[in-house]
């Protein structure tokens, strides 16, 4: 029982335990420019970083200036044109006649402009993202972080969406090397299509995306679209309405991500963090407060399963520092204090000068009768991934609340300390002990249906305990 | 005040052109010069070219020379600034012609064709605007009585009366405008202009994505009717299709107008790369005979419908290809546009199949498309949605080696992770072990509540405390400082900018503030020894600084620190620190920075 204390822990151990965190930093990142007028604006990044460092968390992790992925690197993902294409561009062959049928086929011209450095641009944030996965394949670290990752539109062989170089792809391939499944989450206002497009044909890697749908780009990531061949029902898709608020998304993630933890079993965890869906982005419609944003990967990060920490959409710059910040101090495990430190942008985050602002008042387009319904049809949809033959399985209870023991792990886990700058204390829990990760001798993970029953059926009996004595 | 100086500007260099450079200081002269120009419409011109010169002079004054003559584009061709002022003075000038979308029927009249109608709105905004709204200033209330005068205050009586002559009788009688060409066009615009309130906004790709843009500023800390200017000046840069359909009509009522562009023989359209509007036309009905024969496609598998072609298809067979690849597009909008739409009508299947071709042959990115795309199936009043949305909102996944990464199947066998990808480890230092460190020198973690500053919360003393800490900070970091590029981040970058420049940037941004991309080229004529980078770099970290630092304290309402196109308002000549500076706190600003350069 006490493993489950955590609620969403795997027996692996209980959260509130130390993570051994790497962040990778391209200090030359802010300095990239997609031109006047454009919302994409990687100038927020250095302001993440900025505020990150100002709140002393880099002491509490290892950074890294990433490797730049090179054109063969990418080419791991993208077609060979594709990566051809990019590398020789710059805005002055603009000009060139071959240039229009070019920006045509790969689709860069207005939401993708050709900026200065567009290359290095996108040789660092796919660096940053293969690192992050040599990292947790080396189990080197627990938590792997690159804020300049998470371009999530890009596709095979064009641009979308802000986004030329799928750095997440990338980084998952690599992941794939050592990792039998893994799982992709993607919380941006926007749905994750070029992942999910990436992997829609394999079940090696599930993807899941809470995204605004109806009316707004890129238009895919409907409920019923959930895979196909192998891939079929390892793409999970939640389509939401406009202003979104904490409560409704935490009613959705919680028991959706608990499902697929328990029934997809993934050895590694991919969360893509676009800030645009929280309150007040300029892109975006949804009404998250930074916390509500957080608890997703509060949430991920209490499965003890190697994750891996993407940035992608947001547009209010200083949201996104603010977003990004405090979700860097979620993973290192520390509350930082609501008032901002000093800093060099401090006046980007005036008049309050918090960390955390005020949701706006916006209506929740999103009525409890439908998320409720969507929320049981995803269940279902999940509910199939076990539909192996010979393996009978319990229909889910037909009102789904969120987990209980989920409630329970918010409040017993220990108390967000206010961070008075001491170093984190060292319970004797917290002496580091090896997670839930591969050695050697036991990479190849057991992972036939018969094992995933057992542990679904270890889960329902748990619950069935816990039922019975509340 | 403005009036005053600028009209004694031009009364001067009105005499000083008939003068022919010589000087005559009597202004009574220059009604009796006038009369030496031959018919009226010589003398409005010559009198509107010295007024609009004049006033040129001033604007350059502040800093900014608009070239004469005006020019077009990249092509050269000037432009005919008095028929231009003239022709949407009698519509109702600048705002009701942006409004009503008039820009293309203001072309058309000039005889240009219809792709310069951007550039003719950016010449009027630059040259033109600000006289029009100077001469509204001057005859006040009596502009809606008279659509065409004006009253030249710095004029002598008699020649204001023989100015506005020539405006209300010399051209104004035979008047610019076409106006029954006028009243059909408005009506077309109307029509458009209907549908587009139901949804039907095909017009402009970008308006649905830039609305959203609105959405999420009207709900946030930032002005709310920021969205309504933003949407409206990005409308300008596409080229939509409500004009390719006007365009159509046009041809259609009068073949022989000299602004239908000349057609290319059918051999050569495949080929044809522009996207004027005769190219747009064929595209389109290209799309719906393909449209046609495509209607067996869409039963097929999904593997097969969702097919595209391998990209080397574009080179070579342009029209055909896109065709078939974005066809997919199309199909689950059509269903949902079987609507009945009143106004209309038969047109709805048009029109869903020409958000097909937009998006086939549009530069414009797929965030756009969506827009469009369920703008179009937002038609249909009468469907229920249900909570997770219509299938006529539903994209297909494409699915095909194409588009799907490479999984390799699950061997169990581990490949090698190449270990370059750990990078540069630069925290902790010196490869210490992190967990170890300790961490003693809480800083960051507390800011104190209360200062010891002159005026807690002021510019200054927030300055001094960011200076404060990042003292600290370097100290701390060491080298790692530079290596995270600290010394370039916060306000600490105008240190490498002399105060002219920061005036001369600021000055620029606040005027060039609305001409969207011309900005950063401009700079880099203006800056000729900064590289890009150091005017980006002094644009976030120190201009949205110094702007925020305004907003925060004047307008907290208020804020903004993303959208680089509205027009900076009231931060006029003084904001940011300039409109806050506490007299005798220039020292304190000066010590402060001084403190920091010592350091390094």
């Amino acid at each position: 029982m006490e493993d489950f204390a955590g609620g969403a822990s795997l027996p692996s151990g209980p959260d509130g335990k130390k993570r051994r965190v790497t962040y990778f930093y391209e200090p030359t990142i802010g300095d990239y420019y997609y031109g006047q007028g454009h919302p994409m604006k990687p100038h927020r990044i250095r302001m993440a970083h900025n505020l990150i460092v100002h709140y002393s968390l880099h002491r509490r992790m290892e950074i890294n200036r990433p490797f730049p992925a090179g054109p063969a690197d990418i080419r791991r993902f993208h077609t060979e044109d594709y990566v051809d294409f990019l590398n020789s561009v710059s805005p002055d062959s603009t000009s060139d006649p071959t240039f229009s049928r070019h920006s045509k086929r790969f689709n860069v011209g207005e939401d993708c402009p050709v900026f200065d450095g567009i290359f290095g641009f996108c040789q660092a944030s796919a660096g940053g993202s293969l690192g992050a996965a040599v990292k947790l394949n080396r189990g080197d670290a627990d938590i792997a972080i690159n804020w300049a990752g998470g371009l999530h539109h890009a596709k095979k062989s064009e641009a979308s969406g802000f986004c030329y170089v799928n750095d997440i792809v990338l980084g998952i391939l690599e992941l794939l090397k050592f990792h039998r499944r893994v799982l992709y989450v993607d919380i941006d206002v926007h749905h994750g299509d070029g992942v999910e497009e990436a992997f829609y044909t394999t079940d090696r890697v599930m993807t899941v995306s809470f995204h605004k749908f109806g009316d707004f780009f890129p238009g895919t990531g409907h409920i019923r679209d959930v895979g196909v061949g192998n891939g079929k029902y390892y793409a999970l898709n939640v389509p939401l309405n406009d202003g979104m608020d904490d409560e409704s998304f935490r009613g959705l993630f919680r028991p959706i991500i608990q499902k697929v933890m328990e029934v997809y079993q993934p050895d590694a965890v991919v969360l893509q963090c676009g800030a645009d869906s929280l309150s007040g982005d300029r892109l975006g419609c949804f009404n998250l407060s930074v916390k509500g944003h957080a608890d997703c990967l509060r949430f991920l990060r209490s499965f003890n399963v190697p994750l891996m920490v993407l940035g992608g959409g947001g547009y209010t710059i200083r949201n996104v520092a603010r977003c990004w910040c405090y979700e860097t101090a979620v993973a290192v495990g520390v509350e930082p204090d609501n008032k901002l430190p000093y800093n060099e942008y401090y006046e980007y985050f005036g008049p309050d000068y918090t960390l955390h602002v005020e949701v706006g008042n916006m209506e929740n387009l999103n009525a409890p009768r439908d998320m409720e319904k969507i929320r049981n049809m995803l269940l279902e949809q999940l509910s199939r991934l076990s539909h192996a033959p010979s393996v009978p399985f319990q229909t889910t209870p037909s009102t789904i609340q969120p987990p209980e023991e989920a409630e329970e792990d918010m409040d017993e886990r220990p108390k967000p300390r206010i961070w008075n700058g001491d170093d984190y204390e060292s319970d004797p829990e917290d002496v580091e002990k090896p997670l839930r990760r591969f050695s050697s001798s036991d990479v190849i993970q057991p992972a036939t249906d018969v094992d995933m029953k057992e542990v679904s059926q270890d889960f329902k009996e748990v619950k069935a305990e816990k039922q019975s004595s509340s | 005040m403005v009036t005053n100086g600028a009209g004694l500007d031009c009364v001067e260099i009105v005499n000083k052109c008939q003068t022919k450079g010589g000087r005559l200081d009597v202004v009574d002269h220059v009604g009796k010069d006038l009369e030496q120009f031959g018919d009226n419409k010589d003398r409005l011109r010559c009198l509107f070219d010295l007024v609009l010169s004049g006033h040129l002079k001033e604007v350059a004054w502040k800093g900014f020379v608009r070239p004469m003559p005006a020019m077009l584009g990249n092509d050269g061709q000037s432009l005919d600034l008095l028929k231009l002022f003239l022709i949407v003075r009698e519509i109702g000038g600048y705002e009701l012609v942006s409004k009503e979308g008039l820009w293309a029927f203001v072309v058309k009249e000039l005889g240009l064709g219809f792709q310069v109608s951007a550039s003719v709105k950016l010449i009027y905004a630059k040259y033109l605007f600000e006289l029009e709204k100077w001469l509204r200033r001057n005859y006040g209330d009596r502009e809606e009585d008279n659509a065409c005068g004006g009253n030249f205050s710095f004029l002598k009586l008699e020649q204001e009366e023989e100015f506005r002559g020539l405006f209300a009788n010399g051209v104004g009688r035979e008047g610019v405008v076409n106006k029954v060409a006028l009243m059909e066009f408005r009506k077309h615009k109307k029509f458009i202009g209907k549908d587009s309130k139901n949804g039907l906004e095909v017009s402009d790709a970008n308006s649905g994505f830039r609305l959203h843009d609105g959405v999420g500023k009207a709900r946030g800390d930032d002005a709310g009717n920021e969205c309504k200017k933003e949407f409206n000046t990005r409308k300008r840069k596409r080229k939509s299709l409500s004009e390719m359909l006007s365009w159509i009509m046009l041809v259609a009522k009068c073949p022989d107008d000299p602004s239908v562009q000349e057609i290319l023989e059918p051999s050569k359209w495949i080929d044809h790369g522009g996207d004027e509007f005769w190219i747009q036309a064929i595209r389109a009905r290209e799309a719906l005979r393909q449209k046609r024969n495509g209607h067996s496609v869409i039963e097929q598998s999904p593997l097969q419908t969702n097919q595209k072609m391998h990209p080397s298809m574009y080179e070579d067979d342009f029209l055909n290809s896109h065709f078939t690849k974005r066809l997919r597009c199309s199909e689950r909008l059509t269903r949902s546009n079987s609507c009945s739409c009143s106004h209309c009508g038969s047109s709805s299947t048009l029109d869903s199949q020409l958000t097909c071709l937009h998006r086939t042959h549009s530069e414009f990115g797929p965030k756009e498309l969506s827009s469009i795309a369920i703008d179009l199936s937002s038609l249909d009043t009468s469907m229920t949605v249900e909570p997770y949305g219509d299938d006529s909102f539903r994209r297909q996944v494409a699915i095909g080696p194409l588009f799907q990464a490479e999984v390799p199947e699950w061997t169990g066998s581990v490949s090698d992770s190449d270990s370059k990808w750990l990078g540069t480890r630069q925290w902790p230092l010196n490869g210490g072990k992190h967990d170890l460190l300790p961490v003693t020198d809480p800083i960051g973690s507390k800011r104190p509540i209360s200062c010891s500053c002159q005026i807690p919360g002021s510019v200054e003393c927030i300055r001094f405390h960011i200076a404060e800490k990042r003292m600290k900070l370097k100290l701390e970091l060491g080298s790692l400082f530079y290596h995270w590029r600290f010394d370039g981040m916060g306000e600490e970058v105008s240190l490498r900018w002399t105060a002219e420049e920061e005036k001369r940037f600021k000055h620029m941004v606040q005027s060039e503030s609305s001409s969207l991309n011309a900005f950063w080229s401009r700079a880099s004529k203006f800056f000729p020894e900064k590289t890009r980078q150091d005017l980006v770099s002094y644009y976030f970290n120190v201009f949205l600084i110094q702007r925020r630092s305004y907003q925060n304290r004047v307008t907290p309402k208020s804020i903004d620190s993303d959208d680089d196109e509205s027009e900076f308002g009231c931060l006029s000549d003084s904001f940011g620190s300039y409109s806050l500076k506490v007299p005798g706190s220039n020292t304190l600003t000066c010590s402060q920075n001084n403190q920091c350069i010592d350091l390094e």
